[in-house]
């Protein structure tokens, strides 16, 4: 009956209304109805993102009109996978493929790489972030695709100025290009690209070795000696200095830029702003957060050379954000976004703010300081198109300035409050009647939230991202509020909400069908009931569930058996979880892709069996194993070394692990972290 | 002539009250006279204020002699249109001023014989005016002749190479000027070294000195031998010497100023310059090889390569003359004889010049920087400029730094693997067999990457613990179907969880 309906569509038709779904359980209930929809999905289906390496010649066979394939969940992509994928595959999957997502691929080396890339004749994008051990070679090997637009390399650390040449020069149509923590860039290489790549239009330069280092001395403690050196060479020798501005000198010879992201260059300064005033006449968005050595005045010559400017980054940059600045602001009729993190403001900043910059969509004011009720109620007043407003750490925020805000923007999509002390029920009566078209709220660290709040809040039925961490005064009882009121919930945070407990949860799952992250970590009062109550959330992906002193084996087994999705699991501290816990995990979370064992009562056996056995298994951290020898440490590192790609191990066991398997490991692109 | 001579002495007088300053200022008033004489030119080179005012002299004489000659008409518009009368009197004009100097060059040398203590300062000085002169007089002769060629009309509006070239004749005839017109007008080089060259010989003779340093000077100029072809010399205003191949490659360091002959040590070439003629077996003599030729304008010389066809012979057709002896030596060495030399370092570059080889030698390895062109380079941003002007050249990715082999050796994993199985057996329950056997599989995986879709992998993974139930997982057919796709069964329904 149903069958002879769909028979009556035509294929034109079908696929105009698989165009309406987005969803991945969408599609699969699509997919699950006919053969005929069935095969109408696997024509037109244009990205494929495998998850396990054994299905992907079938894949490759059954989806033939692919686009964009995406590698990077997938274990184990290493050269000889990529041999077989291009000899033993369908001669034409390669043909029409145009993006290749390659992030975390840490196995794959340069050789298979340029297979790849050569085997894509139309290929466009390329991404091989966070492939740390990558470097020139790779670089070589990716700058073969010379049709190349699109090129994501954040933090391949071995790249270094050639790699970055030959990029340049092999991939002359570059429009995007993304080097974030590519320590080993300088000036040169960053002049050359402006010199070959002349169409791009987004380039991140953030935390570049030549340009930052401060950043890094904070950040990383590792390299502080290299960072004092060069400090040292900084100061000691100021044409260092008029490198990096020369390096912007050249980014402004490009006259295609619409983005650059230099976040955390520490050495860009108003002489490099100035060179950007006169230079990228189609400039639409600049962020220049953490860039210490720029003030005002270098900001105020940017802006003013672009009128056009529609988002502007300056966190962390400034420290008075002065009005002659707010001032040039004004100018700015496209600006729809200001991040402004960790400036000092006034109550007349933003007064003026609100004045002048009527199209603001989006207003950063993180950890501001003299953010006053009186200067948020003038602000807003005026932006009441204001779509995302961050006041994360505004602590002298009260209800009078959070109800303002629900009164006069009624788009509100996302706001931050967290660590504002003084929230309190009443202004989430307000958002709660108002700001109905709420997608995301952070509360963490309000106190003043309690059950009441939550009741008021549930009136936001579009919340898809709730953040209630420690909300120590809710309980199950307002938690149910929200469950029965917010159906849409995919991210739920109640890190240490110590009230609340298995009822909590039961709601939970009774009515946020389509959680996809949760966080109970420290919510003691959680048994095994509670975890049996999760297993029902179906979609659930990630689930953080930190030292439940109350969940054994059993509460685990139930998540193991019926969450199929989880893929990130973290266990630290739930001591009573004991092996046949871990066993069932073994057995049934075939989806599992990171895993954080630390603290837990695993013995080697199982270890071996839990790293062996997880297919899919690419991140550990096994640190503190009071049941486990070094040998269970050597046999589970084994047991996993083809597939995993990052691994935490305890400091202590250093010198205990046997060389060749590091070695090993390291050869295979995984990287240990000793704790 | 009474004009000339009183703008000599004016000048003069200036210039002298100025190293009787200098003198006073010399902290040992006991020092002797030809100490003083020697001490001038480098307190003169240490204080650049007063050799530029001699230099201006020098250039406002020039300008001075050519306004008292009406027939001269200073500009350089009136030399573009040439005619014949004009150049008459440019002649005639210089023809006078030669017997000038020629006058005061005798009485300079009947003053000679009584020419004591300060007197022999003042002759200094008296002749650093004529060789002013003698370098306005070449000056007016080039400029004259140079009027003849229309193409060389751009040199004679900007004479300041001229000028250089002629500052250095001067520096080679007389010491204390040259010193001012080096530093000067050819601000190029290095001044610290000459200075400190010529601390290292101060005790030599003041001629003999600056005669080292116009050597070490070449030498560290060698690289000229090739710049030096923007000159624009006249053919026919400078003499053309040719030395022999054999006596070219001769290990020669010293060379005789006015023939070109080479010897290897200095007190040879002093007993062969005796041979030039009387004036150079006293020592005092020795200090003025040039005197002879004051009597007359000396050409300027330059040295042609005896090899036939060289562009640097001066039979070819667009002859560029070497400038000095020691750019013959390296011309001809380098362009027309083998290199013997090799570098001990990479062994592949060769070098006729030793000099060449020492310079190599000094950055051999450093050259890490190479372009897919084979070109290699010692800086990282000259590499980059390179690229950046030619189309399609790339930097090439040094082999040695290959950090990470992306396949060990096979016998290292045949090893590797049998080892592992080994550790596994003992740290695992002995009493599953299967266990063992599964572990040494998932190693075999991960070293062969095709035995990693072998569905044994799968099969072995759950023989040792069959005790859990479970239901089918996608793995099984998942791993089969990776080789053989068409024993994918119900496909459709188990591919659909692997794909988001």
């Amino acid at each position: 009956m149903s069958e002879s309906l769909l028979c009556v569509l035509t294929e034109d038709l079908l696929i105009r209304v698989l165009h309406h779904l987005h969803s991945h359980a969408d599609r699969k209930s699509w997919r699950l109805v006919c053969k005929h929809l069935h095969r109408v999905e696997s024509l037109t289906r244009t990205t494929i993102r495998i998850l396990r390496i054994e299905f992907l010649l079938s894949l490759l066979h059954k989806f033939p009109n692919i686009q964009e394939l995406d590698l990077s969940l997938c274990p184990r992509i290493d050269d000889g996978a990529v041999r077989i994928m291009l000899t033993q595959g369908s001669p034409t999957w390669t043909r029409g493929l145009k993006r290749l997502l390659l992030s975390r691929a840490t196995g794959l080396g340069h050789s298979g790489l340029e297979q790849l890339v050569r085997a894509c004749p139309l290929l466009e994008a390329v991404d091989v972030s966070h492939c740390w051990s990558f470097g020139d070679r790779e670089a070589a090997a990716i700058s073969c695709g010379t049709g190349l637009r699109e090129v994501n390399m954040d933090k391949c650390l071995g790249l270094t100025d050639i790699g970055l040449a030959r990029i340049a020069v092999g991939c002359s149509r570059l429009q995007s290009l993304s080097l974030k923590w590519c320590f080993e860039i300088s000036d040169l290489a960053v002049d050359l690209l402006c010199k070959k790549c002349l169409h791009l239009k987004f380039l991140d330069v953030s935390y570049l070795k030549l340009l930052i280092w401060f950043s890094v001395l904070t950040h990383h403690p590792i390299p502080l000696i290299f960072g004092l050196m060069f400090i040292f060479c900084c100061f000691t020798t100021p044409e260092r200095v008029e490198i990096t501005s020369e390096s912007l000198q050249s980014i402004a010879s490009l006259l295609n830029l619409e983005v650059l992201v230099m976040v955390g260059c520490s050495l860009v300064d108003d002489a490099g702003l100035r060179y950007l005033e006169n230079g990228c006449p189609l400039l639409k968005a600049i962020d220049v957060s953490r860039c210490n050595c720029i003030s005002s005045s270098g900001l105020i010559s940017l802006v003013s050379g672009h009128q056009d400017l529609v988002q502007i980054g300056a966190g962390y940059c400034l420290s008075e954000l002065s009005a002659p600045l707010v001032h040039c602001l004004k100018n700015l009729k496209q600006l729809s976004v200001i991040r402004i993190d960790g400036v000092r403001v006034s109550d007349f900043i933003l007064q003026t703010i609100g004045k002048n910059c009527k199209s603001i969509v989006e207003l950063g004011l993180s950890k501001c300081v003299g953010v006053t009720n009186m200067g948020i109620m003038q602000l807003v007043s005026g932006c009441d198109s204001l779509k995302i407003l961050d006041l994360t750490c505004c602590r002298s925020i009260t209800d009078a300035a959070i109800s303002t805000i629900a009164d006069s923007c009624p788009d509100l999509v996302c706001l931050r409050l967290e660590s504002c002390d003084m929230v309190t029920e009443n202004c989430i009566y307000h958002l709660g009647s108002s700001c109905l078209l709420l997608e995301e709220l952070d509360l963490t660290d309000c106190s003043g939230i309690n059950d009441t709040a939550l009741k008021y809040l549930s009136g936001c039925s579009e919340l898809l991202r709730l953040k209630l961490g420690l909300c120590t005064n809710i309980s199950d009882i307002g938690l149910s509020h929200i469950a029965y009121s917010c159906p849409k919930i995919a991210e739920l945070d109640l890190y240490r909400c110590v009230y609340i407990g298995d009822d909590g949860l039961a709601a939970l799952a009774s009515g946020c069908r389509k959680l996809m992250k949760l966080n109970v970590s420290y919510c003691n009062r959680i048994t095994d009931k509670g975890m049996e109550y999760l297993s029902h959330l179906s979609e659930l992906s990630e689930l953080e569930m930190r030292g439940l002193s109350n969940v054994t084996s059993i509460g685990i087994k139930a998540v193991a058996l019926s969450c199929k999705r989880l893929a990130d699991l973290d266990l630290k501290h739930c001591e009573k979880i004991d092996d046949s816990g871990f066993w069932a995990l073994a057995f049934y979370s075939q989806n599992l892709r990171q895993i954080n064992l630390s603290n837990c009562n695993v013995s080697d056996v199982v270890l071996c069996l839990l790293m062996g056995n997880l297919k899919r298994l690419q991140d550990a951290k096994l640190v503190h194993l009071f049941k486990v020898t070094v040998k269970g440490v050597e046999l589970a590192l084994r047991a996993c070394c083809g597939r995993i790609k990052k691994v935490k191990l305890q400091s202590s066991l250093r010198f205990l692990i046997s060389l060749e398997i590091l070695e090993t490991l390291q050869a295979r692109g995984c990287k240990v972290r000793w704790d | 002539m009474d004009k000339e001579e009183s703008l000599c002495t004016n000048t003069w007088t200036q210039t002298n009250r100025g190293n009787g300053l200098q003198t006073n200022l010399s902290s040992d008033p006991s020092s002797s006279d030809y100490g003083v004489r020697v001490e001038t030119p480098f307190k003169d080179f240490n204080q650049p204020s007063q050799m530029q005012s001699l230099l201006s002299k020098n250039v406002t004489k020039i300008a001075v002699q050519e306004n008292c000659a009406p027939s001269d008409l200073s500009g350089t518009n009136i030399l573009q249109n040439w005619d014949a009368s004009l150049m008459l009197n440019n002649l005639s004009f210089l023809e006078k001023k030669v017997h000038q100097l020629q006058e005061i060059v005798c009485l300079i040398a009947s003053q000679k014989g009584q020419t004591f203590g300060e007197r022999n300062e003042l002759l200094t000085q008296e002749q650093q005016l004529i060789t002013s002169d003698l370098t306005s007089i070449i000056v007016q002769l080039i400029s004259s002749a140079g009027s003849l060629l229309p193409s060389a009309r751009h040199t004679l509006t900007n004479t300041s190479p001229l000028i250089q070239q002629l500052c250095q004749l001067q520096g080679i005839t007389v010491p204390s000027a040259s010193g001012s017109g080096q530093s000067s007008v050819q601000p190029q080089i290095n001044g610290a070294n000459k200075l400190s060259e010529s601390s290292v010989q101060n005790d030599q003779s003041n001629n003999c000195e600056l005669e080292q340093k116009y050597k070490v000077e070449e030498h560290e100029l060698k690289d000229e031998e090739d710049g030096d072809d923007g000159e624009n010399l006249l053919p026919g205003s400078y003499e053309i010497l040719q030395l022999e191949k054999e006596e070219i490659l001769a290990p020669h360091t010293h060379f005789c100023t006015i023939c070109g002959k080479g010897f290897k040590r200095d007190a040879n070439l002093r007993m062969h310059m005796r041979g030039h003629g009387d004036e150079y077996k006293t020592a005092a003599a020795l200090a003025k090889p040039h005197k002879e030729s004051e009597s007359q304008p000396e050409l300027i010389k330059r040295y042609s390569c005896p090899y036939a066809g060289c562009k640097r012979n001066k039979d070819h057709k667009k002859f560029q003359p070497l400038k000095t002896i020691l750019c013959v030596k390296n011309h001809y060495k380098r362009t027309h004889c083998d290199k013997n030399y090799t570098c001990s370092r990479c062994h592949i570059k060769k070098f006729s010049v030793m000099a060449d080889l020492k310079t190599h030698e000094k950055h051999c390895g450093k050259d890490k920087w190479l372009c897919s062109c084979g070109t290699t380079f010692s800086r990282k941003d000259k590499l980059f400029g390179h690229i950046a002007l030619f189309q399609g050249h790339t930097p090439a990715i040094p082999m040695e730094d290959n950090r990470r082999t992306t396949c060990l050796p096979d016998h290292d994993n045949q090893d590797n693997s049998k080892a592992r199985g080994m550790s596994f057996s003992f740290g695992l329950n002995p009493s599953s067999e299967n266990g063992v056997q599964n572990v040494m599989d998932v190693k075999g995986n991960m070293d062969d990457p095709v035995t990693c879709f072998s569905p044994l992998n799968f099969e072995a993974n759950f023989g040792g613990y069959n005790e859990f139930t479970q239901p089918q997982f996608d793995d099984s057919e998942g791993s089969f179907s990776f080789l053989i796709p068409e024993s994918f069964k119900s496909g459709g329904v188990s591919s659909s969880d692997n794909v988001l």
